[in-house]
């Protein structure tokens, strides 16, 4: 028969939850759905049921205060930009989530769906047909990594955009489960395991993403993609300089998680730049090389650097 | 199902839907609306943008369930009675319609991004916010620049601030029928309105859905299909495979090697296998699902090397053929004495080059409707070629040519990739037939770029010598094409790729080899600028390292060997009018080469190159003594006149062109000629859009079929009112004498025409003149009429990433005469987008012969942010038995764009580029070692 198929509609985080709950094993939340629609109509989610919450309300609000942003996680990439605080205090984020898909899906998309995107492969984003043509990879329940032709890792690409630029700025997100709320980083929820790249409870909801500017952070945001809008990212690139000259760089497209290098404005930016590119974990996945996307990391973060003003020419 | 109430512009629906249905769905197939298009159904071209609630959503990525108690305005509300809206006036105006199929979506996502852009006080910057507002719709036809053009007025005038730029090109709408005048396409308000029903628009009552199950293996027998469990699945009417449509079939009589499913053994990853006939499209997926078929894998050959060498006997891809290998075709043309010309070259060089496949990437995808009565068989479908369609159709289905009427309804682009008969068309007239019902197909992306029929994936070596002083003394070229599992216009390709590099320069020695391996994968075929976009970008890039050699500017290099007008080639084409010359110094003069050439800075570039391609070919694909084109016009009472031609519309202006000849020389308005075109039961053959011979042969037809109008009218007159035939005038809607003594309006024209006698049908024609010489080969890229051109393109490239942007092409086309400027000026414009796309994004990339970016996210097409601004000028040579002197633009301008912007690379960073796609690694592996040439493959 045709699988019967369901769609909810919540209204607020704890009937979400309750229904999430209800459905175990079998759902998906469903925030702009820009994304997770697409790898439902390949088959790579079989999710029969769809819980809806990009109409809550209460994960709309964008609250700032002096020294924090807290901004809620069904906000849409578009509205990022129309804040003027947001746009003021962090214009890094703006124009990342600016740089994700095209100026439409971003009327949809939201910020909690962009933080939770999944990763991404050439052997991955392809329907089940083809998936099946191809022989199942790791991600899709196979045995061997296609893209490496043999591997038993999955390196599937963490390609969130706004991520990159939240994790720099050391960005909180708010959970809810059903044991209650926590504040957690949100670079904790990223694994490093392509094939389950979050560990964040099933049945949670993000929130609200909470950003510290009281250390007048600056950031550079940087990405790599053949064309300038559409898409996915190939290579993304935030630096972050605190007031105190604690330097965060964090790479998205490089690895099944974001990568994290720390360092100060007193180390040797080559030091950090060398770091970047042996902590990155590539492989060829992606419509450019792993050579070359390695090579670009160190372009972008020397640009970055010397917009920074941590080197000179 | 849940119950869903929405509102759709204005008008409340209650409607059942399934939980995971998506709006587009529910928009298209249970409100009726079949203006909101979908071209991807994965949000990556933009067609099915709506608003929802006044924001611009996708609606093929918006649960339809999202959407309860909202309100949804579709492109069909904005006419207000039967009145266009501003915006839309605005794409009629100024020619942003092409194929119309991403308009409405385009439309729309305008509308919701103009009330922001009010404030936008500059005009750069406020075409800048458009092209970034627009950039996640693609479009294939426009290059954008029309688009983002009447988005612009449409801002700036619906803000009271009144034009900041004065237009270099007012829009002339003027009624009367004249060659020359900037028109929209007759058809563009139906378009922009949604109104324009494309093949999957047609709601047939009761139709059955039929989905195909396709091969997951490149090379294997098929030893069982096993449908009984697919056949019990509730809803499936019937199920087909191979073995019921045995009969071969393919658009050249030489190369009949496919057919509708694979029989024995599947020849790619993607060959239909099975198709079901279902009551809905989810049955016939699930059943599809259900189908067992057990394959035993042979031998593969997936690169142009492998098929070149030996294959076991059961191993080639197709058993016919002398050789015990995969060529499908080898040709070879040897002209002058090319080892002494090389020998007494002062310089030579010799290259070789990789090009990637690209597809056409229309954003219709294919779709059709076939249904049987006691007529036969009717199928609609998105077909640049009915009449090869109705052939093929007959053969396959096995019933006489009598029993076959195929309509084109409006189409959403081909650039050829619709102008082979296809699988899909002979699979759901086959299925109506078996279950006595209406069977309707509509292909998903990844079918399409399956079915694929695009530009040959191609490698070749060429050898170029010229004398000290710039003058050409021989070429030579070795080419081998990667043609994929069947034939297509393979053979016809394979010449292109040679051929057609014995203009636009004079070449005493000239010669190629080229090959055309089949592989197991999805076939390739004709895209626009069939055959020689490839091997021209090898020649210009020669020319261009040529000139650096010599110290030459090579647009001085070019101008010098340029052929002359009223000649023949070294291989005897004959070349009538010829704009070359205007065409180069053209772009010199509008991109200020002379001034800038040798004086950008590094990572800045301006590069060149030349082109020329065929107006339609001299001979017909099927050899028979049919015309080319036939036109009929009917001339009744009303004093309408019905042009019928069999020619395919497909989004290039030809029903419009047909109708411009027809008025300019009957002397009346466009208001009075109707024309109903691409349905072979009504209309007279033509054999279809493709070669770019509509213009000068159905043009010719239409203007012959005119002219025979003309002299039925003079003779009636004169008969009645005793004047000199010579004296008499056709124009402003009135037949006039000289000295104004006989001035009859239309009506009473018409009145005396049908005068005991009723409607007149008159009939026009067009053969090609005999051509060409008379050696084995001679007919290949023979044409009544060639076009010439010329670009300059200019480059930014980042000296640390490789990144090229390309800034401006400066385009100049010699297309006779531009009988629609507007419409050529979109041609062209379209040609250098395709191109600009060619050049640094597009290619088609497999994994084991399994194609990997089936889809519009990962088949890279140039947005309206990666696309250059564009500055066409049309170049008009009249030439001598063009329609009013009108020759080829759809095609040819595509050959030189995509080696000027190599060029330009070469000229910002010292790279010279041997692989298509430009790759940005490539560039900088170049540039830190000059010596090294990137991966050729």
């Amino acid at each position: 028969m045709i699988p019967t198929n369901t769609y909810i509609r919540a209204t607020s985080v704890e009937q979400a939850i309750s229904m999430a709950q209800a459905h175990q094993g079998a759902f998906r939340y469903l925030a702009g759905g820009t994304d997770a629609l697409v790898n439902k109509f390949q088959g790579n989610d079989e999710a029969s049921v769809l819980i809806d919450i990009s109409g809550i309300a209460a994960l709309k609000q964008i609250v700032t205060g002096d020294s924090l942003l807290v901004i809620g996680s069904m906000v849409c990439l578009d509205d990022l930009e129309k804040h003027p605080v947001i746009s003021g205090r962090i214009p890094a984020l703006v124009e990342a989530a600016q740089s994700v898909a095209s100026p439409t899906i971003r009327k949809t998309a939201t910020l909690g769906g962009n933080l939770l995107c999944e990763n991404r492969c050439t052997f991955y984003n392809q329907s089940a047909w083809w998936r099946e043509a191809a022989g199942h990879c790791l991600k899709c329940h196979g045995t061997v990594c296609l893209a490496t032709g043999g591997s038993k890792n999955c390196f599937s690409k963490f390609v969130s955009d706004t991520a990159v630029v939240l994790i720099s700025l050391d960005a909180h997100i708010e959970v809810s489960g059903a044991t209650g709320t926590t504040i957690i980083p949100l670079g904790s929820i990223y694994t490093g395991d392509g094939i389950n790249p979050r560990q964040v409870s099933e049945t949670a909801v993000i929130r609200s993403v909470h950003v510290q500017v009281g250390g007048n952070p600056k950031t550079i945001y940087k990405k790599l993609r053949k064309r300038e809008s559409i898409d996915f990212t190939s290579l993304s690139t935030a630096v972050t300089l605190q007031d105190s000259g604690r330097i965060r760089i964090v790479m998205g497209g490089v690895h099944a998680k974001p990568v994290v290098v720390d360092g100060s404005a007193a180390d040797n930016m080559n030091d950090l730049i060398n770091l970047a590119v042996t902590t990155s974990r590539m492989v060829d996945n992606d419509t450019y090389s792993r050579a070359y996307r390695k090579e670009i990391i160190s372009v972008f973060l020397e640009r970055s650097f010397r917009e920074l003003k941590l080197i000179h020419d | 199902m849940q119950q869903l109430k929405l509102k759709i512009n204005g008008k409340q629906y209650h409607l059942l839907v399934e939980d995971h249905e998506m709006l587009s769905h529910v928009i298209r197939e249970k409100a009726g609306l079949t203006g909101t298009k979908v071209g991807c159904g994965q949000g990556s071209c933009g067609a099915c943008t709506v608003l929802l609630n006044d924001k611009a959503v996708l609606s093929c990525i918006t649960p339809a369930m999202r959407c309860d108690n909202a309100e949804i305005t579709t492109i069909e509300a904005l006419a207000t009675e039967g009145k266009l809206h501003k915006l839309q006036e605005k794409f009629v105006e100024k020619g942003a319609v092409q194929c119309g199929f991403c308009t409405p979506g385009m439309v729309m996502t305008a509308l919701s991004l103009a009330p922001s852009l009010h404030e936008t006080g500059e005009i750069g910057q406020l075409m800048a916010r458009i092209k970034e507002g627009l950039s996640g719709n693609l479009c294939r036809c426009t290059g954008y620049k029309k688009i983002i053009e009447a988005v612009a007025e449409y801002v700036v005038e619906s803000s009271g601030k009144g034009l900041q730029h004065a237009d270099p090109n007012p829009s002339r709408l003027s009624d009367n029928g004249a060659v020359g005048v900037r028109r929209p396409y007759i058809e563009a308000e139906k378009k922009v309105k949604g109104l324009a029903e494309y093949a999957d628009d047609i709601i047939s009552k009761n139709a059955l859905h039929c989905k195909f199950l396709r091969s997951t293996y490149a090379h294997a027998l098929i030893e069982e299909i096993d449908i009984r469990d697919a056949l019990n699945f509730p809803g499936v009417h019937y199920i087909a495979t191979g073995k019921e449509l045995p009969v071969k079939f393919g658009v050249l009589p030489i190369s009949q090697d496919e057919t509708a499913m694979a029989v024995d053994k599947v020849r790619y990853i993607g060959e239909i296998v099975a198709a079901v006939a279902a009551d809905s499209e989810e049955a016939a997926v699930e059943a599809s699902k259900l189908i067992r078929v057990r394959y035993k894998p042979i031998r593969e050959f997936l690169s142009i090397e492998e098929s070149l060498n030996d294959a076991g006997e059961d191993e080639k891809i197709h058993d016919y053929g002398k050789f015990n290998n995969n060529i499908h075709k080898k040709a070879e043309l040897r002209f002058g004495d090319q080892q002494a010309g090389l020998r007494e070259a002062d310089f030579t060089v010799k290259k070789s080059f990789w090009f990637d496949g690209v597809n056409h990437g229309f954003t219709e995808p294919h779709a059709a409707t076939a249904s049987w009565d006691e007529n036969g068989l009717t199928i609609v479908t998105a077909t640049q070629v009915p009449h090869y369609l109705h052939r093929a159709l007959a053969k396959v289905m096995e019933v006489p040519l009598n029993r076959v009427r195929v309509i084109k309804p409006y189409l959403g682009g081909g650039f050829g990739g619709k102008s082979d008969p296809f699988p899909h068309e002979i699979i759901v007239s086959h299925l109506a037939r078996k279950t006595g019902r209406t069977v309707r197909v509509c292909l998903s992306r990844e079918e399409v770029f399956l079915t694929n029929h695009g530009r040959h994936p191609s490698k070749m070596t060429v050898e170029l010598g010229i004398s000290k002083d710039g003058l050409m003394q021989a070429l030579d070229a070795d080419i081998a094409i990667d043609g994929g599992a069947y034939g297509s216009f393979g053979v016809v390709t394979s010449y292109y790729n040679g051929v057609l590099l014995q203009a636009p320069y004079r070449l005493n020695n000239f010669g190629f080899r080229t090959y055309r391996v089949y592989t197991n994968k999805p076939q390739c075929g004709a895209m626009r600028g069939h055959g020689a976009v490839n091997s021209r970008f090898a020649v210009e890039s020669l020319l261009d390292d040529l000139a650096h050699q010599i110290n030459m500017d090579p647009c001085e290099l070019r101008m010098k060997n340029f052929l002359d007008s009223n000649t023949l080639t070294v291989g005897q084409y004959r070349i009538t009018s010829n704009g070359s010359r205007e065409s180069l110094e053209k772009v010199m003069e509008l991109s200020g080469w002379k001034n800038r050439i040798g004086k950008m800075e590094k990572g800045r570039g301006l590069g060149v190159a030349c082109g020329f391609f065929i107006s339609g070919s001299a001979l017909p694909i099927i050899w028979n003594e049919l015309p080319q084109s036939v036109v009929h016009l009917k001339l009744d009472f009303d004093g309408r006149v019905l042009v019928t031609s069999g020619s395919s519309d497909i989004g290039q202006g030809s029903d419009t062109m047909l109708a411009i000849i027809v008025s300019e020389v009957l002397g009346i308005g466009m208001d009075k000629i109707f024309v109903l075109a691409a349905d072979t039961l009504l209309t007279p053959v033509d054999f279809g859009s493709y070669s770019s011979r509509v213009t000068f042969m159905a043009g010719n037809a239409a203007k012959d079929a005119a002219q025979n109008l003309r002299t039925e009218i003079i003779s009636a007159l004169t008969k009645k009112y005793n004047t000199d035939p010579d004296e008499l005038n056709f124009s402003g809607n009135r037949v006039f004498s000289n000295d104004k003594t006989l001035d009859l309006s239309w009506p009473e024209v018409v009145d005396n025409l049908t005068a005991n006698r009723g409607a007149v049908c008159v009939s026009g024609k067009y053969i090609s003149p005999k051509l060409g010489g008379d050696f084995k080969g001679a007919g290949a890229g023979l044409s009544p009429s060639y076009s010439f051109g010329a670009c300059i393109a200019e480059v930014e490239v980042d000296t640390e990433t490789g990144y090229v942007k390309v800034t401006n092409i400066w385009g100049a086309h010699d297309c006779g005469k531009a009988l629609n400027p507007l419409a050529v000026e979109g041609q062209l414009e379209g040609s250098w987008h395709m191109g600009t796309g060619q050049a640094i994004s597009e290619q088609m990339t497999y994994h084991k012969g399994l194609l990997m970016n089936n889809n519009f996210l990962e088949y890279k097409i140039p947005t309206s942010l990666d696309t250059p601004d564009i500055h066409a000028s049309i170049i008009e040579t009249i030439d001598p038995e063009g329609p009013f002197g009108a020759k080829e633009a759809g095609e040819g301008a595509i050959h030189p764009v995509i080696p000027a912007i190599a060029n330009a690379v070469f000229n910002a960073v010292g790279v010279r580029i041997t692989r298509l796609p430009i790759r940005a690694e490539d560039i900088l592996e170049q540039m830190k070692d000059p010596g090294k040439a990137g991966d050729k493959r």
